[in-house]
């Protein structure tokens, strides 16, 4: 089924992903913006789904649901494995950007009013003060982004993406060593950055 | 070039490529080491100096700073109403006492049946999304499936309904503890060998009613305060070939629900290739829970979703005796033709069940 070309048996999701995954490794940088909502609209789904269930536990593994959204967007197969590494970089940036458009959703809105039954206040004050964290961080990491490239880059999959070490190391195809010491040196200036006060 | 387009080159400036250089040095230096370091590698140099002291001070002060991810405005993102009903609050017959789960589309709550004074567990479809049709008719559907099922080790469903506040559908309440948690601590062959047989029991009524579970797993199981195994949420139950409902039951966790609906680790290899749930998927989810229960080890454990992927695909798990030196021949061979990966080379259901009541003493 592989051989046949696309035209022929009608474009699956998987293979347009596919498809602009390898479009964007060959260096098709409009590729990419054709990526994102497509992975965005699939990530904020499944996550609506998996942190909606996970509210009272703390494990938030945003690095499951991308292992899910992978699956379903691009399937399964030698094919597939072959642009995994890419499609978690994809996927961290749009991770990203789901969670500052919320944070800005919520500060720009008086929450509550109304007929709330169960008082959320201490939950709000967590939300709120996440929320300007993670727009202080975003703002952080654009500038850092013009300093060095690829530790902004290690910080969108390790923090955003909810990526390990070594997936880190094989979405950027660097060495789990490269990954580390970048990871260290750039979490040193964003934390200067930002005075570290989400401690 | 592969990878150019994921950013590979730095992309870094000169001077912050010294800096950081420098800093990652001094970072595994202490006291005189480190200063005398600094002294020569900033000789006639204040500025470098000034950036990598204040890069140091922050590396030192910065706690678990960006470990953690911004867990409660993801919850927000994605929960953002309250749950609908309080304590006290009436739906039909039953009484709400409290809260006890909440999934995408609902909550399960604790509630007491006024005139029985029976306590049930009162699963909600919200209101808001009754209106989606598709999601109530699903939720319906769950609920006579559900319905069908009258087995001494399913959960049992009461009465199913429409109140002000959404559908509901009432169901036993089972007091007690899930397997997962039992997991955590000792548990005897014995003890193993009891719950699976009563819970293989459970899924072949199940299977000869032509309902599948699709989401088994030691969450779903409970183990009630007589020792009597009780399967929970036949919420992905899929009845006459339709699929039912996603939504999560009662004091389960973590469900990670979609179209590719089930949870990860106890997925079998054809599902995770988006493949149709079959009997077998659910005859191979239930070998690993019951792998788990009796070596307290996941056959296919990872350090990472991927490597259990991979796992659940290529890997034959080792022999549970091998873990466990209690555990003999016969009940090795049925767990790993469990796990094989061949829908077709699976026993049936109601085998697992007789073969399990056929062993005596693990």
């Amino acid at each position: 089924m592989d051989s046949m070309p696309d035209s022929e048996r009608g474009l699956q999701p998987g293979d347009q992903v596919t498809r602009l995954l390898s479009a964007w490794t060959g260096g098709d940088r409009q590729a990419l913006d054709d990526l994102i909502p497509l992975v965005y609209g699939e990530l904020h789904e499944i996550a609506k789904r998996a942190w909606g269930v996970q509210k009272s536990d703390h494990t938030l593994q945003p690095t499951v649901l991308i292992h899910e959204a992978y699956l379903k967007l691009v399937g399964h197969g030698e094919r597939a494995f072959q642009s995994r590494a890419h499609f978690f970089a994809v996927a961290s940036m749009a991770m990203r950007q789901v969670l500052v458009n919320h944070a800005e959703a919520s500060l720009a809105e008086k929450r509550g009013g109304g007929a709330a039954t169960v008082p959320l206040q201490e939950a709000d004050e967590a939300v709120q003060r996440e929320a300007r964290e993670v727009l202080a961080l975003h703002d952080a990491l654009e500038r850092f982004a013009t300093l060095d490239r690829r530790k902004a880059q290690v910080v969108e999959l390790r923090y955003f993406g909810g990526l390990s070490i070594e997936e880190t190391a094989e979405a950027l195809g660097i060495s789990t060593i490269t990954v580390t010491r970048d990871w260290k040196a750039a979490r040193a200036w964003l934390a200067r950055e930002l005075g570290a006060s989400p401690a | 070039m592969a990878g150019e387009g994921v950013g590979c080159e730095s992309g870094m400036s000169a001077e912050w490529a010294e800096v950081e250089l420098v800093f990652l040095d001094a970072s595994g230096l202490r006291g005189a080491a480190r200063a005398a370091y600094l002294d020569c590698a900033c000789a006639g140099r204040a500025e470098l100096r000034a950036e990598v002291e204040s890069l140091l001070a922050a590396d030192e002060q910065r706690g678990h700073f960006l470990e953690a991810p911004p867990s409660s405005l993801a919850a927000d993102l994605l929960e953002r109403q309250p749950a609908v009903l309080a304590a006290g609050e009436r739906v039909g017959a039953y009484v709400v006492r409290s809260l006890v789960s909440r999934g995408g589309m609902g909550e399960v709550y604790l509630a007491e049946d006024v005139l029985k004074g029976e306590r049930v567990a009162l699963k909600l479809l919200r209101r808001h999304m009754t209106a989606d049709a598709h999601a109530a008719e699903r939720f319906e559907r769950e609920a006579r499936a559900a319905g069908t099922l009258w087995h001494e080790n399913i959960v049992r469903a009461i009465e199913f309904g429409q109140a002000e506040a959404g559908l509901f559908l009432a169901m036993e309440w089972v007091d007690g503890e899930t397997w997962r948690v039992r997991m955590r601590g000792e548990v005897s062959p014995g003890e193993a060998l009891d719950w699976s047989q009563q819970a293989a029991r459970g899924f072949a009524a199940a299977h000869e009613a032509g309902i599948l579970h699709r989401d088994i797993k030691p969450e779903n199981l409970m183990l009630n305060l007589e020792g009597a195994v009780k399967i929970l949420d036949f919420g992905l139950a899929r009845l006459g070939g339709e699929l039912v409902v996603e939504m999560d039951g009662a004091g389960s966790s973590g469900t990670i629900s979609g179209t590719l609906s089930g949870t990860l680790p106890y997925m079998s290899p054809e599902l995770l290739r988006g493949e149709t749930a079959t009997k077998a998927s659910d005859v191979f989810s239930f070998g690993s829970v019951v792998y788990e229960l009796f070596t307290g080890r996941h056959p296919f454990a990872g350090a990472t979703p991927l490597d259990v992927f991979e796992a659940i695909e290529c890997r034959t798990p080792v022999a549970p005796s091998q873990l466990r030196t209690e555990i003999t021949r016969k009940l090795d061979g049925l767990l790993l033709s469990m796990l094989d990966r061949e829908p077709e080379a699976r026993p049936a259901m109601t085998d697992v069940a007789e073969r399990l009541a056929s062993i005596r003493g693990v």
